[in-house]
Formats: structure tokens, C-alpha cells, sequence
């Protein structure tokens, strides 16, 4: 049925739009194009948050935390449209671990009240704020000065443990927000404004070491944007390296689509999250934003596939798309395809607008709530069968093996003797 | 529509696609899943009758060892299954937490079978009976503490996950496999994708092995991690290799038409080089000598990789489709 369904529909919108052969070339330029436009955005909301936290500072109050945290929500609209260029890209993943590395041990950073020292990582309760000398790996190390070398060079990936996140969206993330205590009840972190108060006004101690901690890692997040945004410049690393071999480049758009669909978006970030029960298993557990970043990882993959993008100044950025290529090729796996990433949007709209209703999505994830799994596993399930018309679209354009995000040492096998 | 026969008939003409696809069912998963749910029924009739952890290791072991041969298949039922039934790795630790807290709010779940199932995947499946079983903080229950019945709600449950993994993959998933390119299947549209399916879980099944089961523990010569190594607690981490190993080159060999030679050769380089492994549990790779001998079963099962790329993959026309474990 479905296939006369498709078949009809694929009929339909050939006689209807008559489809222009596109070149591979003109797909990847839309893509870098998309990429560029993406990350200048991320850096863009970036600067204004670096404006929001920088008032916070000099005049701490709700007020000013308050649109320090609205800012931050605000950046991740365009970030995490450009997660669809992980994966495929080296130049992103050797990058990103820096912005976006979650899940993390934020007793690492500051105060907690739940978690610490754990198995694996001895460091997840270290609190440098709280701590200006310390001992990392037998080694003292002097945090009197909060510098972006302490946070990226020393503290981040700390005994070269991923959970030690010293940098990025969420260890800022964790600055605004503090941790979430409500459990699976409504409501995010509510870190008070008078953590970053002075003299006695000051809570939970050490407010100028947190202050001068955020300032510092909300730089660093603006430098690493500043970077990755200029690489994708005509004539910069990482647009040559998806335009100068036409199929690599195509091989690397759809790598990215259907890994951030299946392993890390479906798997890792709902279903494992969904089954452990754990309210903190959820992408953005400190700001209770989950639904919103995985709606926007969602519709970066549409974006890549339609060749399409909406700017946050409202702009938009399209040009020749793989969906034309495959349309062009085979209609019917395109509109295939498209119903795929419309159901998908629609999915995890669901999840989304209950969100938005008053259910947080790490309500949705406690045990014995039927319909919040419904939504996420409805999401999960979407996802998955994008995975396989993505699949579809590698085979029918003939491009091999779909490069399985490995880690150094599979790729370099002489890396594990360093 | 085109395209899809025109493929359909490229692989076909390769090799008798069905009979790859029927020969993997038969020989290998659903023969393998229907051990693995006698072992957990075994498990769990052991648990009734005395939940005591030096009553129940060998039943664990039995059913561990039963489940690996298909334990790294991540399709259709086996998608959720795998996580609730093998939760592994852990790198929060969720799984002493979960038990810990059940144990500490004596958790009334633990009394009802039905509803055991809604519990986080953390307190579930082999890795919890694991702890209970293994841990000295945790396995040395009587017959009448809570952490006993906690025992046997994990047994039950993992009994009815894999009589009800067996049972979906019969009725549910294995027909969808069988009947690829059918006009009402919804999942493969045809034949290639099924063998590609298949295929791809050979391939993800030993670079989970490589990078996961030994890589993990293996960390670097100056910085080895040997607490992460799987199912150290109960001693089989080199036995969890070897068995997965083995099972995906039985997979690969059913899936393909002919004789694969160069596997054959590799698997024995693998067995081989875990026949030098001297501490089951990895725990001694502290020692660099340890260490490089686990680095070389890592290689070997890399190689056998490898060979199975190039034995079926290559002749076949095959490309591994996206792998349930490419997040970061």
C-alpha cells in the first residue's frame, strides 16, 4: 500500500515540479553554504550571551540571570542545527568535545548535592571553584587564576575522562542553571542570582571564582564558534575538504544525517536516557531544554537533505539540495525520504509542544509514565526508520561504506601506542 | 522503484539472497535466542529455589555465556532488548545506584514480576545479577534479606525478556527479514537491505568488541583501565570476548555463500592471541606485558574484521548501512 501510495505521490510531484538535474558540486556548496551560515549564527548568539553573562557579572540580580539564561536558550537554536555536521566532518569532530560534550560530571566545576566522586572518575567531585589548589593525576595544580589554559588544557577531559567537562554549552549550561533536584517533578535548576553576588550577599560561597569561571568559559565558547565558523569560509578547511572529492563530500552529508539520527540522537540521547529512568539522563538537564535540542538536531537533519536553512535573523539560506539529486535520480526515494524526515519533525514536534505544555521532558522519562514514553519512543522510532531511507539514499547514489564514526584508534591503529 | 530492481537484482545474481538471510535465522539467531531463554529459564528456577549468590553463579554464567552468541545484534526487538538485558557500559555507574536504592526503600516492585519491567535498565538484566551476584557489598544476602528477593525479581524478569525476545523475533521480526521487498513490509524494502541489515551487525558486533570490550580497558600503556573492563566482577571479561567473537563470525558465516577461508584463519589468530591473555578478568594490565597482549587480541579481532569485510563485504557488493553505537 505504502508504496503505491509513494509511487503516486512520486508521480504527482514530477508533473507537478519538474525536476532540474543538479550537479554534486552545487549540493555540497548549499551544504558548506548552511554550515557557514549555521556556525556564524551559533557565534552571533554566542556574543550575546557572552553580553547577557558579562552584565550578570558586574550586576548580579534575577533580572540579569534571567536573561543570561533566556540568552543561552537562544544560542542553542542554531548550534544545534549544525550537530548534522558532526560525524562526517574530522574537522568538527576533533572540535567539538570542546562545545558540546555532554553528559558531564558538573561536580567537577562547582557545588553539588548529588552525584561526586564516582567509580570511573575520582574527579567528579572536585569543585574548583571552590578549590584553588588542588591535586590532578598526582600533579598540584595552581587554579588560583581561572584561565581558559586551566579550563581547556588541565581540567577538561581530566585523566582523560570524557564525563570531566570543563568547557562548552553545558558546563555553562550548569553556570546559569545549577543542578536540577526536582527530579522527576516539574522544574530545572534554580541556581539562585546571589551565587554570583558579592561580598555577603554571596551564596554557596566562592561567587567571584564562579563569576570569573563563567566569564572565562563563555570566551572560550565564542573563540572555538569564531573558529569553526571561519573554517567553513570559501577557500577554508573544512569547505575543501567536503567540496574537493564529490562523493567523500556526499559520503560526509549523509554520514552525519544518519549517525546524529540513529546511534546518538535516537539511541544515546533518547532511548538509553528513556530506559534508564534517570531524569538526568536527558540532553539539557540543567536548563529542563531537552525537547528543544533534540527538535533542533531533527530539523538540522532536514536542513542538510533540503538544502534549506532559516537564519535567526529570519534570512534563508538554500540553493541546489540532495533531495533534488535524488529526485532527479529516483523520485520515489525522495519523497520517501522527505515523508521520513516530516515524520520524524512531527515526532518529536509532539515532544516538543508537550514540553512547552507544563510536561518537561525529564518527567516524561520516570518510570511507569505510559505517555511520556509513547512521545519519546515515537521520536526514537522515527528516527530510526529515517536511519534506513538515509541508508536508501547512500545506496542509491552508489557511494560505499557510510564512514562509522570510530574512535583514534580505529582509525589510526598506531595511536593506541602514541 | 526502478533502482530498487535493479539492485535487487545485482544482489541477487551474486549470491541466493534468501538463503543468506534464511540461513542466518535458522542456524544462528533464532536457534541462539531460543538457548538463551532456556538458560534464563534455568536461571530463574535456580532463583526460586534458593536466591543465595554461590547458588546462582553458575546459572549466571550459563545464561551469560548463552546470551553473547546473539547479544550483539541491535535490530528490531533485539534494539531495546539488548540495552535492558545487557546494560553495559556504565560509566555513571547507574547500576549501584539503582540497586542501592532499591535495597535501601526495600522497593515494593521487586514483588511484582509484571512490573519489574518498568525499572531503569540499570537494576535489570545481566549486569545487575552481575553486582548482586559478584559485588562483596552486594552479594553476600541470606535467604530472608530484600536483596534476595531483589535476586529473584531480576532473574524473573530477565526469564520473561527472553522468552519475550525469542517470541518477537519468531512471530514479529523474522518474517520482516524473511519477506524483504514484499509489497506490505514496511522496513526492508528489498533483499539487499536485509542482507545489508545483517551484515552491518557482524561488522558493529566486533568493533564493539575491539573498541568496548578491550578498548575500554585496555586505555593506554601508561593510563590502563582496568575496572572498566566488561563483567570483571564475575571473571568472564575475556570470556565475553571470545564468545561475541565467535558468534559473529558464525553469523558471518551463515550469511555467506561460500566458504570464507581467511576468516577461519582469522578467528584462530584471535583465539590464539586470547589463549596467551593470562588474567580472565583483565584486571592485570597494569603489567605492560599484560597490556600488550591485550593489545593484540584487539588486533586480531580488528583483522578478523577485516577479513569478513573482505570476504563478504567486497564479493558481495555490500556496504554496512549505520551502526546503533556510532554516537559518541
Amino acid at each position: 500500500m505504502k508504496h503505491a501510495f509513494l509511487a503516486a505521490l512520486a508521480a504527482t510531484a514530477a508533473t507537478a515540479f519538474p525536476v532540474w538535474a543538479v550537479e554534486r558540486g552545487e549540493v555540497l556548496d548549499t551544504y558548506a553554504d548552511i554550515a557557514h551560515a549555521a556556525y556564524s549564527d551559533s557565534l552571533q548568539a554566542a556574543r550575546k550571551l557572552k553580553e547577557a553573562v558579562d552584565a550578570l557579572i558586574a550586576t548580579p540580580s534575577p533580572e540579569t540571570l534571567q536573561a543570561a539564561r533566556e540568552a543561552w536558550i537562544r544560542a542553542r537554536v542554531p548550534y544545534q542545527q549544525t550537530e548534522v555536521f558532526r560525524f562526517g566532518n574530522p574537522i568538527v569532530d576533533d572540535w567539538e568535545g570542546r562545545v558540546n560534550a555532554w553528559p558531564l560530571d558538573e561536580g567537577l566545576i562547582d557545588y553539588v548535592e548529588m552525584g561526586g566522586e564516582s567509580d570511573e572518575n575520582p574527579f567528579a567531585g572536585l569543585n574548583v571553584i571552590a578549590h584553588p589548589v588542588f591535586t590532578l593525576s598526582g600533579r598540584e595544580v595552581d587554579a588560583t587564576r581561572i584561565t581558559p589554559e586551566l579550563l581547556r588544557e588541565t581540567l577538561h577531559e581530566a585523566d582523560g575522562i570524557e564525563a570531566n567537562v570543563a568547557t562548552g554549552y553545558h558546563a555553562i549550561e550548569f553556570l546559569l542553571w545549577g543542578q536540577d533536584l526536582n527530579g522527576h517533578a516539574p522544574g530545572a535548576g534554580s541556581r539562585p542570582w546571589t551565587d554570583y553576588a558579592r561580598g555577603d550577599d554571596c551564596t554557596h560561597g566562592n561567587c567571584d571564582r564562579r563569576a570569573a569561571y563563567l566569564s572565562v568559559v563563555t570566551d572560550l565558547l565564542v573563540e572555538d564558534l569564531e573558529w569553526m565558523a571561519s573554517q567553513w569560509e570559501e577557500g577554508a578547511a573544512a569547505r575543501v575538504a567536503v567540496t574537493a572529492d564529490e562523493s567523500a563530500g556526499l559520503r560526509a552529508m549523509l554520514t552525519g544525517m544518519g549517525s546524529l539520527s540513529y546511534g546518538e540522537l535516537a539511541g544515546e540521547r533518547m532511548r538509553l536516557g528513556l530506559m534508564l529512568n534517570d531524569p538526568e539522563e536527558e540532553h539539557d538537564c540543567f536548563s529542563d531544554n531537552t525537547h528543544n535540542s533534540h527538535y533542533y538536531d531533527g530539523l538540522g537533519i532536514a536542513n542538510v537533505y533540503l538544502g534549506d536553512y532559516v537564519r535567526i535573523d529570519g534570512t534563508r539560506v538554500s540553493g541546489p539540495s540532495l533531495a533534488e539529486l535524488v529526485a532527479s535520480q529516483d523520485p520515489t526515494l525522495d519523497i520517501g525520504m522527505r515523508q521520513s524526515l516530516m515524520e520524524t519533525m512531527m515526532a518529536l514536534g509532539r515532544i516538543k509542544s508537550a514540553a512547552e505544555a507544563g510536561l518537561a521532558y525529564d518527567q516524561m522519562l520516570e518510570r511507569g509514565n505510559a505517555g511520556g514514553e509513547r512521545l519519546v519512543m515515537d521520536g526514537v522510532e522515527a528516527l530510526i526508520a529515517q536511519t534506513r531511507w538515509i541508508e536508501r539514499v547512500v545506496a542509491a547514489l552508489d557511494l560505499g561504506d557510510v564512514t562509522i564514526e570510530g574512535s583514534d584508534s580505529l582509525d589510526n591503529p598506531g595511536a593506541v601506542f602514541q | 522503484m526502478k533502482h530498487l530492481i535493479i539492485l535487487a537484482v545485482t544482489i541477487l545474481c551474486a549470491l541466493p539472497a534468501r538463503a543468506g538471510v534464511d540461513d542466518v535465522l535458522e542456524r544462528h539467531i533464532l536457534p541462539g535466542l531460543s538457548r538463551f531463554a532456556q538458560a534464563a529459564e534455568r536461571l530463574d528456577a535456580a532463583a526460586r529455589a534458593d536466591c543465595r549468590a554461590a547458588a546462582l553463579r553458575e546459572p549466571f554464567h550459563a545464561a551469560f555465556d548463552a546470551w553473547l552468541p546473539v547479544g550483539d545484534i541491535r535490530l528490531g526487538p533485539s534494539e531495546q532488548a539488548a540495552l535492558s538485558i545487557a546494560f553495559w557500559p556504565d560509566p555513571k555507574g547507574h547500576g549501584r545506584r539503582v540497586l542501592d536504592r532499591m535495597i535501601a526503600g526495600q522497593d515494593p516492585v521487586v514483588h511484582d514480576p509484571t512490573a519489574y519491567a518498568t525499572v531503569s535498565i540499570a537494576g535489570r538484566g545481566l549486569f545487575a545479577l552481575e553486582l548482586l551476584l559478584f559485588d562483596p557489598a552486594l552479594s553476600d544476602h541470606g535467604a530472608d534479606d530484600f536483596a534476595c528477593a531483589l535476586v529473584r525479581a531480576v532473574a524473573g524478569d530477565l526469564r520473561a525478556q527472553a522468552a519475550g525476545l525469542e517470541t518477537a523475533w519468531r512471530v514479529e521480526f523474522a518474517p520482516l527479514l524473511r519477506n524483504a521487498g514484499a509489497p506490505d513490509n514496511p522496513v526492508y524494502l528489498d533483499e539487499a537491505e536485509a542482507l545489508r541489515a545483517i551484515y552491518t551487525q557482524i561488522l558493529s558486533s566486533l568493533e564493539f568488541t575491539a573498541d568496548q570490550r578491550i578498548g575500554r580497558p585496555l586505555g593506554s600503556l601508561d593510563r590502563p583501565r582496568s575496572g572498566r573492563a566488561e563483567a570483571w566482577r564475575s571473571g568472564r571479561s575475556l570470556r565475553n570476548v571470545l564468545i561475541a567473537t565467535r558468534g559473529a563470525h558464525a553469523l558471518a558465516t551463515a550469511l555467506a555463500d561460500g566458504p570464507l577461508p581467511d576468516s577461519y584463519a582469522a578467528l584462530a589468530r584471535v583465539e590464539e592471541a586470547a589463549s596467551r591473555i593470562v588474567d580472565p578478568a583483565f584486571q592485570d594490565i597494569t603489567d605492560p606485558q599484560a597490556w600488550l597482549r591485550l593489545e593484540i587480541l584487539q588486533q586480531r579481532v580488528r583483522d578478523l574484521r577485516a577479513a569478513i569485510e573482505a570476504g563478504i563485504g567486497s564479493r558481495l557488493g555490500l556496504s554496512a548501512g549505520f551502526n546503533s553505537q556510532d554516537g559518541d
